[in-house]
């Protein structure tokens, strides 16, 4: 990674097409980070509006599995996204450390329903790597890149892609894969 | 010589003022009352007013002055000090207005009587409005027509070169100006513009009508006013040039006959167009184009006299005005041979009428601003930006909810805590009245509807050539603000069709044993927590027959054997179905009907018909008081919960296993009365796990969906309740046979069923499961 980078930074120096290279799109800055099972993944504080505990949920019928339902977020209704069934991982129990991340994509609010959260850190863009490639087995899209900070490797979520309105009608990210296996 | 320098430099000072007092007034608009420090800047800047200041306004301004200077001294109602300095400011610009106005026909006068030098552009930015700055401002395209005529008038020059061809073609916002401001200004002028344009109508009915005067006059004349400061020069001078007829009416020196009522509502209809144009340019950046029409109705408003005088037999007075040079043939006016007797010499009868008139008009003007002052009845209001009144209504919204759930709480409600509840139960009262209040401030009444149905009404029949008499009954109902808007285009349409279709012509009304003028009739009542809205016209009727046979011809029906009349007359609701035998410009093109129904329908309300063959038709529309509440049945189903809109419930019952029966072992029927009605299970729809099979164990409620009937299987009616209907939100996106959610008394979120998706879903043999989307969870 770091090769690729010096040879882009030399090649185009100070120049705006260099710009678009993939390294060179993560932003660094403020990341929260959460967990599915072990697995550490982190979203721009940004896009995060608040953190709420598990709450119930009104299931909307004739919907896709992964959208949970509705809730009441102070008189809004929004809607709770499951990423676990969506990424086609199995689903866990519900315990004291779920909670749902309220975030705000293009205006509009959604919750994400996660394992637990863990912290909120700085990330350098030199810490940023691009997703490595694992060809068809696994389907990487949803993925930004991958943050090694304290020795820790983060996914970096690309939250806007995962809630985007068209996605969300779309069948999940690994959906494709576990059901052929 | 010397006097003449004199008299120069005096001009020059008085302009001074004239700038001075107009940045006065630009820094004073765009200041908050709480500003100290502004308001000390207006303070400094009046007293630094140029010795060339009128005495009389010099007394105004130190009077302003004084009064900012106790204010940022000692404080006081801020808003108050506000008004009263708007109020001197303005009068003293109008008193300015009046003096250079005074100033400059003396100037004239002198100029005719043989002086050299003269200074035209002074004296004619003077009277063309209040603002001759932004004028400057102004990119490109400076109203040269409008100094051109300003100039023939006042200096009576005898060529007055009038073209139409001289009137700007297009106009600019002012770079400097500040697009909030423009906002408002817009608003704020359509609100004139509505009022005057009511004000019109009554003024067509009643003549002598002289506070009906005076509000169309208030009317252009704040317009002109706001427009002037704007630097929007264009509306201005029409402003002007129509409120100078309204002058002249109030002043008893000419009859507000039919010519002036045509002339004042195409200056009405020509701002509102002006005002269009300057929304969408205002969004564009682009500059705006003038209509057409505008150079000649500004030419026919600075000569109204020309058809009139034809029009009305000419008194004595009124001889001398008839013809001057450029009377135009005017398109709606009668024909008759009015030009011709003096169309010879036009120069000597010209200049003199017109110097004579003008003054009469001018000083009106500030008249008319003092009286706009005392605005008769009309409640203070303060403009708030609807979505913080929708976040207010939210947020009572939620405080009703969380205040329901302390009252449910064990503590409160177990009885043991006798003062607790109490004061629980008194908070409720509060926040009820809250909820009411809160509710009530979306609530306008339906006045402008009503204007502008009548308006409709007069210009349909004078274009279809019918006589028709408009009334309005319930004008003062109030409904929500948002549906104001939604339900103006289905009253436009059923108004045309009554005018075009329904009232007959006056022979054929005559023949038939009617009064000649035809009778249309809009009428608004609350009823039953529902606002009714009715249009009557006493025309000829829905003809049965007609409409069945017509929807038997487009294969709508096969025969209309067993159709009620009401089913009939539903007909006309099916698309592309028009009963005009013929495509008038009116209308009759098979759109419409269809359109008012679905236009009703999305606001949760209905349309009813009832007609007499040969003595008119009755439209009746029942909506929802607002569209923010809606009234629903909870009901379970398993263990989902869902809300159904009362509207279309017909009715709920457990049926007997008797009148339950099957087509095919798989759709459901159930009958009713001898009706036999499609009977789904919503929990097979929504694919809900543990609701009650047999539809004797649960309830079966009739639905409604301004179509069809067809039943629901439902486990249990929990109750009646009022919600606050939202959307699910994008990222749900439309679920069929869902039309949002609202959130319950426990604070957990209902979803609000939609009968007519769900009806269609079902009509569509949909009735299948969700799709397996979202596969692969283990």
């Amino acid at each position: 990674m770091s090769e690729q980078t010096v040879d882009t930074v030399a090649a185009g120096t100070g120049d705006a097409p260099a710009v678009t290279d993939k390294a060179f799109i993560h932003q660094s800055g403020k990341f929260l980070t959460f967990f599915f099972d072990d697995e550490e993944y982190a979203i721009e504080i940004l896009k995060v509006q608040e953190i709420i505990g598990i709450m119930p949920i009104t299931t909307v019928p004739r919907t896709p599995e992964y959208i949970l339902g509705v809730i009441n977020l102070r008189g809004k209704v929004i809607p709770v996204i499951d990423l676990r069934t969506k990424f086609g991982m199995a689903s866990v129990e519900w315990t004291d450390e779920t909670c749902i991340i309220v975030m705000q994509i293009d205006e509009t609010l959604m919750g994400i329903v996660v394992d637990k959260v863990s912290e909120v850190l700085d990330i350098a863009s030199g810490d940023i790597e691009d997703t490595p490639s694992f060809g068809s087995e696994v389907n990487t899209d949803y993925i930004m890149g991958i943050g090694k900070a304290e020795g820790k490797v983060r996914l970096l979520l690309d939250i806007d892609k995962v809630l985007s309105v068209k996605e969300i009608a779309d069948v999940g990210l690994f959906g494709a894969n576990s059901e052929t296996s | 010589m010397q006097e003449d320098g004199n008299k120069q430099s005096e001009a020059l000072q008085t302009e001074a003022c004239g700038i001075a007092l107009n940045e006065v007034a630009s820094l004073m608009v765009t200041l908050d009352h709480y500003d100290y420090e502004g308001l000390a800047k207006v303070q400094e800047a009046l007293l630094a007013l140029p010795p060339g200041t009128p005495p009389l306004v010099r007394e105004k301004v130190t009077r302003m002055a004084a009064k900012l200077g106790i204010f940022l001294a000692d404080g006081g109602d801020g808003e108050q000090v506000m008004d009263e300095v708007g109020e001197l400011l303005e009068s003293a610009m109008l008193d300015f207005e009046e003096v250079q106005a005074r100033e400059a026909a003396e100037k004239a006068g002198e100029t005719a009587a043989g002086e050299t030098e003269q200074e035209p552009e002074i004296t004619i930015e003077m009277d063309s409005g209040p603002e001759p700055e932004p004028e400057e401002a102004a990119p490109p395209a400076p109203p040269v027509a409008e100094t051109a005529d300003t100039e023939g008038e006042r200096a009576a020059s005898p060529a007055e070169p009038v073209a139409a061809g001289d009137y700007p073609t297009e106009f600019h916002i002012p770079e400097d100006s500040d697009e909030e401001l423009l906002g408002e200004y817009i608003t704020e002028s359509r609100e004139c513009i509505e009022d005057s344009e009511g004000a019109l109508l009554e003024l067509e009915e009643d003549p002598e009508d002289t506070e009906a005067v005076n509000r169309v006059f208030r009317a252009f004349h704040t317009i002109k006013g706001t427009s002037a400061f704007l630097g929007l020069d264009v509306i201005a001078e029409l402003a002007h040039k129509a409120e100078t007829i309204l002058s002249r009416v109030r002043d008893g020196e000419i009859q507000f006959g039919q010519r002036y009522a045509s002339l004042s509502l195409r200056s009405v209809d020509m701002l509102k167009a002006l005002f269009d144009e300057l929304e969408e340019g205002l969004n564009s950046g682009e500059p705006m184009p003038v209509p057409e029409e505008y150079g000649e109705l500004l030419d026919e408003l600075k000569n109204p006299e020309v058809e009139v005088a034809t029009a009305s037999p000419p008194p004595a007075a009124q001889t001398p005005t008839p013809a001057p040079p450029e009377a135009k043939p005017e398109v709606s006016a009668p024909p008759a041979d009015a030009p011709t007797p003096v169309a010879k010499a036009p120069e000597p009868v010209v200049s003199k009428p017109a110097p004579a008139k003008k003054p009469a008009a001018t000083p009106a003007a500030p008249n008319g601003g003092a009286k706009a002052k005392k605005r008769k009845g009309v409640d203070s209001t303060v403009r708030v930006r609807t979505d913080r009144l929708d976040r207010l209504i939210d947020m009572v919204g939620e405080l009703v909810i969380a205040h329901s759930i302390v009252a449910q709480d064990e503590t409160v409600s177990d009885g043991n805590q006798h003062m607790l509840s109490k004061k629980v139960s008194h908070t409720g009262k509060i926040v009820r009245e809250l909820q009411d209040l809160s509710m009530s401030m979306r609530m306008v009444p339906l006045k402008g509807t009503f204007q502008k149905m009548a308006r409709l009404v007069r210009d349909l029949a004078v274009k279809s050539g019918k006589e028709v008499h408009f009334t309005g009954e319930g004008d003062d109902t109030e409904i929500d603000r948002n549906m104001v808007d939604l339900i103006n285009d289905p009253l436009v349409h059923m108004i045309r069709n009554a005018v075009d279709h329904g009232i007959e012509p006056s022979d054929d009304r005559v023949s038939a044993g009617k009064n000649g003028v035809g009778q249309v009739k809009l009428m608004a009542y609350h009823a039953g927590g529902n606002v009714i809205v009715e249009l009557s016209d006493d025309g000829r009727g829905l003809s049965r027959e007609k409409l069945a046979e017509k929807g038997v011809s487009k294969g709508l029906i096969e025969s209309d054997k067993g159709m009620s009349d009401q089913e009939v007359f539903n007909l006309i609701f099916e698309a592309g179905f028009s009963t005009a035998a013929q495509v008038t410009d009116i209308s009759g093109r098979g759109v419409g009907m269809d359109v008012v129904r679905r236009n009703i329908e999305a606001l949760r309300g209905r349309v009813d018909i009832s007609s007499q063959f040969g003595s008119g038709s009755t439209f009746s529309i029942r909506l929802p008081l607002t569209m923010a509440i809606t009234d629903g049945m909870l009901i379970r189903v398993g263990t989902e919960r869902f809300i159904v809109p009362t509207l279309n419930i017909k009715m709920s019952l457990r049926p007997e296993q008797e009148a339950l029966s099957t087509i095919a072992q798989k759709g459901e029927m159930l009958m009713l009365m001898g009706e036999l009605i499609p009977l789904y299970r919503l929990h097979k729809i929504f694919n809900i796990e543990g609701a009650v099979q047999n539809p004797t164990d649960g309830l079966v409620m009739v639905m409604d969906d301004g179509d069809r009937r067809f039943a629901i299987l439902v486990d249990e009616l929990l109750g009646k309740l009022q919600v606050v209907a939202k959307t699910l939100g994008e990222g749900v996106g439309k679920v069929p046979g869902i039309s949002g959610g609202a959130i319950l008394g426990d604070g957990r979120v209902g979803l609000i069923l939609d009968p007519q998706g769900l009806s269609n879903v079902l009509r569509n043999g949909d009735c299948l499961q969700p799709e397996a989307a979202g596969a692969g969870s283990s």
